[in-house]
């Protein structure tokens, strides 16, 4: 791809900095230019500017100061002292808290809204009226509003917050650089060249103004320098994933041709991430100039985790993912603090416990090796009492040391971005030491969230010719080659967030930026990055979720004023010399068949990449053979079920031993009813073997005593018991109608809950019948469900589909055998339609002759029925879906 | 229609237009039109219902415009004159060439949006001094926070059991059981806008609403209707004056009745004795047992006497009934107000809000007129112009909002002019609180309030007549209340159509099934191993399913379609199937995946059920868990590692030999993070692993190690690289499976990449969000989308084909019987002109409905069965060319028994009645135009090679803590010369120190040192001149130049005396290493020379100890 190794790069931007530097020489005398300063608009302009003008020089040259404005703001000394900004936070939090006016509202996000308000109307400068009537009065103008009582309340607050933030001697940050560039320019004795691309705030450009009044200013514009804007290449995306594989492609391809300082200006975040890893699996890493912000750093979940596990009481979800952490215990060898969290995991998943660091605490009683991270975890929880009010700084003192206990302080130090955020933590309790506000530690929290969602995390430790940047920080700057990444119209220009006070129509009368101001300075910066750099790809989504997307409207004018020029000789443009004009191209028709050259060109490199495939055999429908070693020897009569419902399923389960995990139960069951009233029932059985001996006021009160006394954990745990207990109560007077029925047949009960273990040729059969009652010499095996008559009598309309009361029987060697519908207040008996004995004779005799061939080697096919795939468990095992 | 009429930038209109009429297109038009006459973007607000639907007039409205601005005069002409303006004026010429600019820059552009988007827009300028919720942001699951809400409600209950609420719970526990609870008080919070509206300004709400309903059921609870039976005497002689006619002659069946009822009678307790004489009159199902006089009866005398009592018994128990609905809401509102109190208070604590409360809020705020000039105001954007799309989809929430909107803009004097379209006939979406009377409301309010002008159009440019006659013979005599159609007329008059009734599938006649066997025959089990079970299923679907997949292949081969005016083959990407649900589509799914027919079940919500989502996911649990065996041998079978059930039975009989093994040294010999008899742990100790399992072992244990460590984005992304995830799917699948598989893992990623914005990730908060959103109703993610190549079946239920066309649409399953609605839920009346409903209440189930109430349920009824009629209407234009109506029957006499006729009975009549007359069936032409190629070769023909590896960038080893102290020194010398006067010796830490601290990022444990350091540098007899400002001309620090050769140099420190130049180069090392420097200070030097000519240049190191050696 020669057209991309386009060797004339440098000389766009080239043509600019020799300009600059001509005329700054032509202005100051070689060789000393120290007593010249430059400003720009960041200091990476600071190399190529040199390079022209020692190239323009041709001699050794003192080079002139050349530095950002705010560096060299920086640099002014103040008498005052200075708030930060977290300690304006505090203050301005507490007034609001103090005046109780937003009671619904994330006061901490107010608090953030109003500073970042103050500031604008600091730098804007406007004199504002000096009482909150008149302000109210100029807003109210602004608005063309009538007479209107909300209106001005809202003005008058922001005008008596401002007034009582900036009523004492200190200065914030934004008033201190007004300052400091009042000085600046009150000092002015250098003559000062200026570089830019766009428009600078208010406060900037009276300093401009200011200091121009004492000594020569002079500003290079790119806007005011005829530009000529280059026509990028573009690429239109149907999905993330092509963007972000068309991006690193790309990449590649410019790191082929030699490429050696190449931006990528993500306008999109995801499709950053995305591009990111994509170009580290080609081992390209990505110096990134953008950073972070630390919420979205793993360092900070430790931090969240912690604190979180702290409220919710230590829920075992909380707790886990806390240990999880590879931050927590460094003190410890990662693999014992891993085998330590393991063993509580299990040991909590077979308990059941779901909250509780007391209730752990107990649970691990007898397993050494938990004693200490537990006790830990408890001396850390004493230190952050939740109950108590305290001090930013005091919450976070409490918080470090909490750290340290945990050992998340070392674990932390051992990572860059971990050592970036201890530090951000000392700088705050510095900063806030003098802060006397009381928060609750609800409200900590909330602070200390929204500070790692503000404060940024930078990378310095790669070092790449590959960088990721954003479009302001690339004003003056020339690269080899630029990625403009995700830009769809929702993305570029970003819009601002212009918050809840004003409107565009009151910021722009009050000399705030607005809407547009920002918009324009976007596209300013936009037009001067295609103006200094030659080599620019531009991809976007055309499509996103199914839906369609719109190109950024400043490319989209770029793009069509160019096909304009190319179509239309007649308007007397001259044709630029950009030879892969998407020409003739339709908008949203048919885009597949007008790919531009380049478009086509990336799309065959995607597609050979995607081409790539690897040689497996199809999958097929298993139906493995095992040795008969590990074919169990017993059977149980849900795995003879299983067995008959799906071979493979049964494979699964009960030669190859696969089990769900337990899960940590947080509500009520179907099971667990159905378990509490087997349970109920035998106890109440055993004491009232037959009930008709007794009157039913007996027997009733008796039966809902023992049912009480079944449910009574449940009940001390969950008020839902209530609605499972109700449920069977409801069933209660029927069951004992029908029991009395039963005796009056002649039917006796005898026994329940009874084991058998019945040897069959070659496999024996395991099971636990519920009761069995006789009458005379008959018997008959019984199985209490919960369910109703009708699934029941579903379940036995193909004989031998469920095998449980065939086996019953068989193992009792009763005549009878049924299951007993207990449901929604009625007991009904459902019994197999045909022979008992038969069935299971048939049922011992298919159970024999399978589990013989299994043991000879035969397949265990995967053919369960979709009813029974729909809750398998071992679905992902054999596949089903992926076969036909 | 009248163009330019609808287009008048200076009327408000109201618009009802059929299917296909271009409803689009005439709203973007008008867009064109107000932008033309002059509107300001800004002014322009177009509302619609769907992100996609707001996406799409964007992009159409900016096609045109660049159109406009782009191609010549005459197009410009001619796009006018199609919108109303025959002659365009030179000026209006100009004009519009200028729009596509103006309107893609314009800030604020022009607003087109949803009105959710719109709404929070708005929002974000409520007044501070509203009472709602400030800065909240949008919850987007709320499934979630309610379940969390009921948790806490019955932890609270549990902990008061004796509390009003708990005792009230408890009640409807017994009642109506957990889950009929849960589901009614779920069902509250889900209309809890409408409850707002309906209690809004009354102090007590709860009294409120149980008061009107006490009114509206005519209730009254202190009355006991059966013991008021029991006492009055009346009862008894009633009761008994038709025993006697009972008695007398009766039969032996009315005789024991009689004497059956007498005895019942005889119970003293009123309660009791009514309880047992009900089942002896009512049969089970509540319907009045039949008692019919014999010839031997005085047939008069015995129906006097046997209504009389009837009529008595029914008052008693209509009675019953009022007062059960009655105490039903009184229990449920209770809970259910409290419930909705915590769910808000749980919300209120995250700051969050859904969309419930933003329409309520919004709605409310706007009412109050007050609030509503403000807003006015404060919106960036001053609407002159409102349109309005799909207004039949409007809830009454949104249309009072907006309402209170256009009432304040009229009060503020900017009354904007409305356009307002919409078709009634297409309102579907009840279930989400539209209501499709609100179209005749709102054109009403509009004729009445802006002149709005009404116009209809019923003329259609997607169906082909054939398809159309269709639509119009099954609602011509308007069914079931669709009383608002006129016939539509086709724009294509020409353009073949189809449209075919296949027979209903029937189930054969059942073989047998275990009863119907005949006598004589083998009771006989089937063998699991041999023999599958045959699919419950089997039968009239199943019959359905493949004549369904069977014909779609047909189609494929035979059939043609038309495209924009060209005949080509038709492929499966053309057709479009509709269903009413999705219960039963995995029959047809099946179908078709078994004769390898490519289908995109785009099933909202699905991706994480697919196969491929839950590897991924047993994969990442692994991770977390290696104790996990079933989620390791999962994905041991994956394609990832493709092991084989032989892997894993080498695996699951390793455990015998480890446990044999394992005397007591096993423990101490592998101090394993694993129970030893873990399969991981098993794998991992393979005597002779096979290639696949030595793979998988390696890989894991790499995934493992990461596992945590990297953001789980990028840590799948190395799994998807590493493991060659993508092309190995690919290989195992079958062909018509693989794109769709590959999507679904490319969506999986993006999940990775946008659960929560990606905050405090860690995997098990992202394996514990992915079960929550796959459980959750309405957020779970949907399947990936295949890019616009992917030639597949299309299925949607009809919901989701709104706003979609298709050349050939089939029905399926057009024969299923209407759902009946479900119980436990609120029953509401919102008269459509009223600011608030005037009707809220609950109920259970059939039964327990009363009688007072029987209206309402009619009225919702009737409405239900009218959206019915609009869902059929909807799915039957989307078809352009060819209708196809299948359906199944479990058998004949269920047929007959139907209440209303199916879907598929409604256009099986009028095909059928038509056949004769106007045969539909006009084949599509067969055969022809097959050879036209689709696929346009996208890729250039030359083959590429993909770039080499190059490894790019690395990571800079970290400083030792040495160095950083010596560049910490470095930082610290240079800052602390720049400021005067230099720190004195002694002078403590201070003010500066500390600021300076801050700004170096230097810890504070380090920085005290350092400032001694720097003091003692300062102070140092030997140094002092360079650093004292008295004693030097001028120094600089950081001192850049640039070489006759034009390479850029920095000096640390630049030194200027009277009669020397110093430069001074801070080094962080010994002082032994002063040799090492010498070429690079000769260069300094050098360079000095030329530029300080007359002084002598001298050139020195200093060391971070003190030591300055000059060189
Ligand atoms: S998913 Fe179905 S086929 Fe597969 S093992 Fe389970 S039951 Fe058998």
């Amino acid at each position: 791809m020669e057209s991309m190794s386009n060797s004339g790069t440098q000389t766009a931007a080239a043509v600019f900095f020799d300009r600059v530097a001509r005329r700054i020489l032509a202005q100051h005398a070689p060789p000393n230019l120290r007593g010249v300063t430059i400003l720009l608009p960041n200091n990476h302009v600071a190399q190529p500017l040199a390079q022209a003008l020692g190239a323009a020089s041709k001699i050794t040259l003192l080079l002139p100061q050349m530095v950002t404005l705010s560096d060299w703001a920086q640099s002014v000394v103040l008498d005052a002292s200075i708030n930060t900004d977290s300690q304006r936070s505090a203050l301005l939090y507490q007034q609001l808290r103090k005046q109780k006016w937003f009671e619904q509202a994330d006061l901490w996000g107010m608090t953030q809204e109003l500073l970042a308000l103050f500031d604008e109307l600091t730098h804007s400068l406007t004199a504002l009226p000096d009482n909150a009537k008149a302000f109210a009065a100029a807003v109210q103008q602004a608005y063309q509003a009538r007479q209107n009582t909300t209106l001005q309340l809202e003005s008058r607050l922001v005008f008596e917050l401002w007034f009582a933030m900036h009523a004492g001697n200190e200065l914030d940050a934004a008033r201190a650089y007004q300052q400091r560039l009042a000085k600046l320019a009150a000092q002015a004795h250098q003559p000062l060249f200026v570089l830019r691309t766009s428009d600078w705030n208010a406060l900037e450009q009276r300093f401009l103004d200011e200091y121009a009044e004492h000594a020569l200013v002079e500003v290079f514009d790119l806007r005011a320098m005829e530009i000529q804007s280059g026509t990028p290449r573009f690429f239109a995306a149907t999905s993330l994933e092509q963007e972000a594989r068309a991006a690193a492609m790309q990449v590649r391809l410019w790191l082929q041709a030699g490429k050696r300082d190449i931006a990528i200006v993500a306008q999109d975040r995801v499709a950053a991430r995305r591009t990111r890893a994509l170009l580290e699996r080609a081992e390209v890493l990505v110096a990134d100039e953008t950073g972070w912000t630390f919420a979205t750093l793993s360092v900070s979940t430790v931090l969240d985790r912690w604190l979180t596990a702290l409220q919710s009481d230590f829920y075992h979800h909380d707790l886990l993912d806390l240990l999880k952490s590879p931050f927590i215990f460094a003190d410890m060898p990662s693999s014992e603090r891993k085998a330590a969290v393991y063993q509580l995991e299990q040991l909590l998943r077979k308990q059941g416990v779901v909250a509780g660091l007391e209730k752990f605490s107990v649970l691990v009683e007898h397993e050494v090796v938990l004693h200490q991270p537990l006790a830990r975890l408890r001396q850390a929880a004493a230190l952050l009492e939740q109950g108590k009010r305290k001090t930013l700084t005091a919450w976070l003192d409490a918080l470090r040391e909490s750290l340290n206990v945990l050992g998340i302080d070392s674990g932390l130090q051992q990572d860059d971005a971990g050592q970036q955020l201890l530090r951000a933590l000392e700088v705050w309790q510095q900063e806030l030491a003098s802060d006397q506000g009381l928060y609750r530690y609800t409200e900590w929290r909330r602070w200390l969230a929204q500070q790692l969602d503000m404060q940024n995390y930078l990378d310095n430790s790669i070092d790449s010719p590959v960088r990721f940047t954003h479009l302001a920080a690339t004003r003056w700057r020339a690269f080899d080659a630029v990625l403009l990444l995700g830009c769809d119209a929702n993305h570029l220009p970003s819009v601002a967030d212009g918050g809840r006070w004003f409107n565009d129509a009151v910021r722009s009368s009050l000399n705030l930026p607005t809407r547009s101001s920002h918009a324009a300075r976007q596209r300013d910066d936009l037009l001067a990055l295609l103006t200094l750099n030659d080599c620019v790809l531009v991809t976007w989504q055309k499509e996103q979720d199914g839906e369609a997307r719109l190109l950024s409207p400043f490319l989209q004018m770029l793009r069509d004023e160019h096909e304009l020029a190319h179509g239309d000789d007649l308007a007397g443009k001259p044709a630029t010399p950009t030879p892969t004009l998407p020409r003739g191209e339709r908008g949203q028709t048919n885009r597949s068949a007008n790919f531009s050259l380049d478009e086509r060109e990336l799309h065959a490199y995607l597609a050979a990449e995607e081409a790539h495939t690897v040689g497996l055999p199809q999958s097929a429908q298993p139906a493995p053979g095992v040795a008969n070693e590990i074919v169990p020897a017993s059977v149980s009569i849900s795995a003879y079920n299983s067995l008959v419902a799906c071979p493979y399923q049964f494979y699964a389960r009960h030669i190859l031993r696969l089990n769900e995990l337990d899960e940590v139960q947080e509500d009520i069951e179907k099971r667990d009813y159905g378990e509490r009233v087997h349970d109920i029932l035998h106890r109440f059985h055993e004491r009232y073997p037959l009930v008709s001996e007794h009157p039913v006021d007996e027997l009733e009160p008796a039966l809902r005593q023992i049912s009480e006394q079944v449910f009574a954990d449940l009940l001390a745990v969950d008020f839902a018991a209530r609605a499972w207990l109700a449920r069977w109560y409801q069933s209660l007077p029927a069951y004992l109608e029908w029991q009395k029925e039963n005796e009056a047949q002649g039917w006796r009960y005898t026994e329940s809950e009874s084991a058998f273990d019945w040897e069959l040729e070659g496999v024996r059969l395991r099971g636990r019948i519920d009761r069995l009652d006789v009458n005379g010499v008959e018997k008959r095996v019984l199985d209490y469900k919960t369910q109703s008559d009708q699934v029941l009598r579903n379940k036995l309309i193909e004989p031998g589909e469920d095998v449980q009361l065939a086996c019953y029987a068989y193992a009792h060697e009763a005549a009878d055998a049924a299951f007993v519908s207990i449901e929604s207040g009625k007991v009904k008996l459902v019994a197999p339609k045909q022979d008992v004995p038969q069935l299971a004779q048939l049922n011992a005799e298919r159970l024999e002759q399978v589990m013989g061939r299994i043991r000879k080697g035969a397949g265990l096919p995967a053919n369960g029925i979709d009813q029974v795939c729909a809750y398998c468990e071992v679905r992902g095992v054999c596949r089903k879906g992926e076969w036909t | 229609m009248t163009n330019h009429i609808a287009l008048d930038p200076k009327r408000s209109i109201v618009v009802e237009a059929c299917a296909g009429s271009g409803k689009t297109w005439l709203l973007v038009s008008r867009i064109a039109r107000l932008l033309l006459e002059g509107a300001q973007p800004s002014q322009i607000l177009a509302i619609t219902f769907t992100r996609k639907a707001a996406q799409e007039m964007q992009a159409r409205l900016q096609l045109w415009l660049r159109d406009l601005a782009m191609k010549d005069d005459d197009f410009v002409r001619q796009f006018f004159a199609e919108r109303g303006i025959a002659n365009l004026s030179d000026a209006q010429l100009q004009r519009a060439r200028s729009l596509y600019s103006n309107v893609l820059l314009a800030q604020p552009g022009i607003t087109i949006s949803t009105f959710h988007g719109w709404f929070m827009q708005v929002m974000q300028r409520a007044p501070m001094t509203a009472d709602v919720m400030q800065g909240s942001s949008l919850l987007e699951r709320a499934g979630s926070e309610q379940d969390e809400a009921w948790e806490e409600l019955l932890e609270q209950m549990r902990k008061q059991p004796d509390g009003i609420e708990a005792q009230h719970m408890q009640w409807l526990f017994g009642e109506c059981g957990l889950f009929n609870t849960r589901k009614l008080l779920f069902n509250f919070i889900g209309k809890r806008a409408e409850w707002w509206a309906y209690t809004q300004g009354q102090a007590d709400v709860l009294n409120f609403a149980l008061d009107n309903l006490r009114t509206d059921l005519e209730v009254d609870m202190e009355f006991d209707p059966v013991a008021d039976w029991g006492i009055c005497g009346n009862s008894e002689e009633v009761l008994f004056a038709f025993l006697r006619q009972l008695a007398s002659n009766g039969t032996d069946v009315q005789k024991t009745k009689a004497s059956e009822l007498e005895r019942a009678w005889t119970d003293a307790v009123p309660e009791t004795r009514f309880g047992k004489m009900l089942p002896l009159l009512y049969t089970q199902a509540g319907e009045p047992r039949s008692f019919k006089p014999t010839k031997k009866q005085d047939a008069e005398a015995f129906l006097l006497t046997r209504n009389v009592l009837f009529d008595n018994l029914q008052a008693v128990r209509d009675a019953l009934a009022e007062q059960q609905a009655y105490r039903l809401n009184e229990v449920v509102l209770h809970c259910g107000v409290a419930f909705l109190e915590r769910y808000q208070a749980l919300k209120q604590q995250k700051q969050q809000m859904d969309f419930s409360d933003l329409e309520w809020q919004l709605c409310h705020l706007l009412q109050q007129s007050e609030h509503a000039e403000t807003m006015q105001y404060k919106l960036d954007s001053c609407y002159r112009h409102v349109l309005l799309d799909e207004f039949q989809d409007t809830n009454p929430l949104q249309w009072q909002t907006l309402r209170a909107w256009f009432d304040a803009a009229v009060a503020v004097d900017s009354q904007p002019t409305v356009f307002i379209v919409g078709d009634p006939k297409q309102s579907i979406y009840r279930f989400r609180r539209a209501d499709a009377r609100l179209f005749g409301v709102a054109r009403d309010y509009l004729k009445e309030h802006f002149a709005a002008h009404e116009l209809r159009n019923n003329h259609t440019w997607r169906n082909a007549p054939a398809v159309l006659d269709a639509v119009n013979a099954v609602f011509a005599d308007h069914p079931e209340g669709f009383v608002d159609f006129a016939p539509h007329t086709a724009e294509h008059t020409g353009l073949p159509g189809y449209v075919a009734v296949l027979p209903l599938a029937i189930t054969p006649p059942l073989p047998f099934a275990g009863e119907g066997r005949g006598e004589g025959e083998e009771l006989h089990l089937r063998d699991p191993l041999t023999t599958p079970r045959a699919e419950a299923e089997e039968g009239a679907r199943q019959k359905e399913a493949a004549q369904f997949a069977d014909m779609l292949q047909t189609i494929t081969s035979e059939w043609s379609v038309m495209e924009k005016g060209k005949e080509r083959r038709a492929r499966y990407g053309d057709i479009m199937v509709l269903v009413r649900s999705r219960t039963h589509l995995a029959t047809y799914e099946e179908a078709l995946r078994a004769r390898h027919i490519p289908f995109l079940s785009s099933r909202r919500g699905g991706l994480l059920d697919t196969l491929e989502a839950e590897d991924v996911q047993a994969l990442l649990m692994f991770l977390i868990t290696p104790f996990a065996d079933l989620a390791l041998a999962q994905v041991l079978r994956t394609p990832i590692f493709a092991c084989s059930d032989e892997d894993l039975i080498q695996i699951a009989g390793a455990r015998n030999k480890v446990q044999e093994a394992s005397g007591e040294n096993q423990l101490v010999s592998c101090p394993l993070p694993l129970a030893p008899e873990s399969w991981w742990q098993r794998l991992q100790h393979l005597a002779e692993p096979t290639p696949a399992l030595q793979h998988a072992t390696e890989l894991l244990q790499r995934w493992l190690a990461l596992a945590n460590k990297l953001p789980v984005h990028d840590l799948l992304d190395r799994i998807y690289f590493e493991g060659d995830v993508l092309a190995r799917y690919s290989a195992v699948l079958p062909i018509e499976m693989r794109a769709k598989v590959k999507a679904n893992l490319h969506a999986f990623m993006e999940i990775a990449l946008s659960v929560d914005s990606g905050r405090y990730p860690s995997l098990p908060r992202f394996l514990q969000e992915l079960r929550e959103l796959r459980y959750s109703k309405d957020d779970a993610p949907d399947e990936g989308k295949l890019g616009v190549a992917g030639d597949a079946v299309r299925i949607y239920t009809v919901h989701e084909s709104k706003g979609l066309e298709a050349h050939i649409v089939w029905l399926l399953d057009a024969n299923a019987e209407k759902k009946n609605k479900e119980g436990n839920d609120v029953l509401l009346d919102w008269p459509t002109h009223e600011q608030r409903p005037s009707h809220f209440s609950l109920y259970a189930d059939q039964a327990s409905r009363g009688k007072k109430r029987a209206p309402l349920f009619e009225q919702d009824a009737a409405q239900q069965a009218r959206e019915e009629m609009n869902l059929l209407y909807v799915a039957m234009t989307r078809a352009q060319q060819a209708l196809i109506v299948s359906g199944n029957s479990k058998g004949e006499d269920k047929e007959e028994k139907k209440k209303s006729p199916s879907w598929y009975d409604r256009i099986a009549a009028v095909v059928e009645q038509h056949k004769t007359s106007n045969p539909f069936a006009l084949s599509l032409s067969k055969g022809e135009g097959s050879g036209d190629s689709i696929q346009a070769s996208t890729s250039s023909a030359r083959t590429v090679c993909i770039p080499p590896i190059l490894p790019t960038g690395k990571r800079t080893a970290r400083n030792s803590l040495q160095q950083q102290r010596g560049i910490w020194l470095h930082a610290l010398l240079q800052h602390l010369t720049d400021y005067f006067p230099l720190p004195i010796a002694g002078e403590g830490l201070g003010e500066r120190g500390r600021e300076l601290q801050q700004r170096l990022a230097i810890p504070s444990a380090e920085m005290e040192p350092l400032w001694q350091q720097a003091q003692h540098l300062f102070a140092s007899p030997q140094l002092v001149r360079f650093f004292d400002a008295q004693q030097y001309r001028s120094a600089c620090n950081e001192m850049p130049y640039v070489n006759a050769s034009g390479e850029l140099k920095r000096i640390d420190r630049l030194v200027e005396f009277d009669d020397e130049v110093w430069v001074l180069d801070y080094k962080l090392g010994d002082s032994e290493d002063a040799a090492r420097y010498r070429a690079q200070m000769q260069e300094y030097r050098a360079a000095m020379q030329a530029v300080y000519a007359g002084k002598r240049v001298r050139c020195a190191l200093l060391f971070a100890g003190g030591v300055l050696s000059e060189i």
